[in-house]
């Protein structure tokens, strides 16, 4: 698909981080219901607002870190970290990164844009902080692109790492140091 | 190479009466090094780790020689989502290195492991790239090198970083050599 034939490009200097509000469940909404969204997450499309209220209120503060991802600050996606020390007392310097965004924005560059910025933000918000790690299912080349676009280092592939939705899946493991960010833009 | 006749190797869970043989090698700094065990200081301290994490363990094996503990072999399931994968871990006496027991001992227990846990898909372990003969225990025992995880543990106080092998439940047994 050439360029021109999708809809008008978006000027990433009107994309902006800031944390979600409940003042954002509409918009947040709209990428919970679609069902392209959530396809490599655990989660299922929303089928109640009261999901989107119960997000915003009770689950998106549980996150070590994590903003609203904003056009013009309407709310478009959602991106966060994770402690790896949750599962692993031994991972206590790694931090896992998530994100999401609405289908209408992907192939933009906005996810690029704004994982490159949260890539700087994790080493300068967690000074301890020794590796930012991304698990993205091995059919999401979307996705994949996205990291690598970004700087991430691809290190392999796990097989079957995670079951959800019925189904295993191959998980592929993406790091970036801080020492990775000392020879980078 | 060596003349162990490895039909004398066998897996069983760790008794008490094990002590005095488990001592030899789990007070042995060269065995530990790549675990994160700490090495055992005393008979009591040995006796103790028996019984308080070797025997209720999820799934651990002492690896034997005419039924003596010279090693383990250990799988620890992870839990709820994520039940479908373990980690394997193992280590021999030193007196008893480079004679293909560990590799034996791996090969008997990944069957075994299968059957015992319901829900695993994926068997994982993690080496550190300097510990090249644990390396080539995971490959002649039929694992699969995914790649090199940098930074990504502790380890004795220091970041490490970690080559991961698996082993999924379709995977083929290797052939005996």
């Amino acid at each position: 698909m050439m360029e021109r034939d999708r809809e008008e490009s978006v000027d990433l200097a009107q994309i902006s981080l800031r944390p979600l509000q409940l003042s954002d469940v509409d918009d947040l909404m709209v990428w919970t219901t679609d069902e392209k969204v959530p396809k490599f997450c655990t989660w299922e499309p929303y089928s109640s607002k009261d999901q989107g209220i119960d997000f915003i209120q009770n689950k998106a503060c549980e996150f070590l870190w994590s903003r609203a991802i904003c056009l013009h600050d309407r709310a478009i996606g959602f991106i966060l970290m994770t402690s790896c020390s949750a599962t692993d007392q031994s991972r206590e310097k790694s931090v896992e990164l998530g994100y999401v965004l609405g289908s209408k924005y992907w192939s933009k560059g906005i996810m690029t844009y704004v994982v490159k910025q949260v890539k700087k933000v994790a080493f300068r918000e967690f000074p301890h902080l020794e590796r930012l790690e991304a698990l993205v299912d091995a059919e999401n080349v979307g996705s994949q692109r996205v990291l690598e676009k970004a700087g991430f280092h691809r290190e392999g592939v796990l097989r079957k790492y995670l079951f959800f939705k019925g189904k295993s899946r191959d998980m592929v493991i993406f790091s970036v140091l801080s020492t990775d960010l000392n020879h980078q833009d | 190479m060596s003349n162990l006749d490895l039909s004398k190797i066998s897996l069983r869970p760790f008794k008490l009466s094990d002590v005095d043989d488990f001592l030899l090698w789990a007070g042995d700094d060269q065995v530990t090094q790549n675990l994160r065990w700490k090495t055992c200081g005393s008979r009591e301290e040995a006796l103790a780790f028996i019984r308080d994490v070797c025997i209720p363990h999820p799934w651990r094996r002492s690896i034997c020689l005419d039924d003596r503990s010279i090693g383990f072999v250990s799988v620890y399931p992870w839990s709820g989502d994520d039940r479908c994968k373990a980690d394997i871990g193992y280590a021999v006496a030193g007196d008893y290195w480079g004679q293909g027991i560990a590799t034996k001992a791996v090969k008997m227990a990944v069957p075994q492991v299968f059957n015992d846990l319901s829900h695993l898909v994926r068997l994982q372990a993690f080496t550190s790239p300097q510990n090249k003969a644990s390396q080539r225990v995971l490959e002649k025992a039929g694992f699969l090198k995914e790649g090199l995880l940098r930074k990504y543990t502790y380890f004795k106080g220091n970041i490490k970083d970690s080559i991961v092998f698996s082993f999924l439940s379709t995977d083929e047994f290797p052939h005996d050599d």
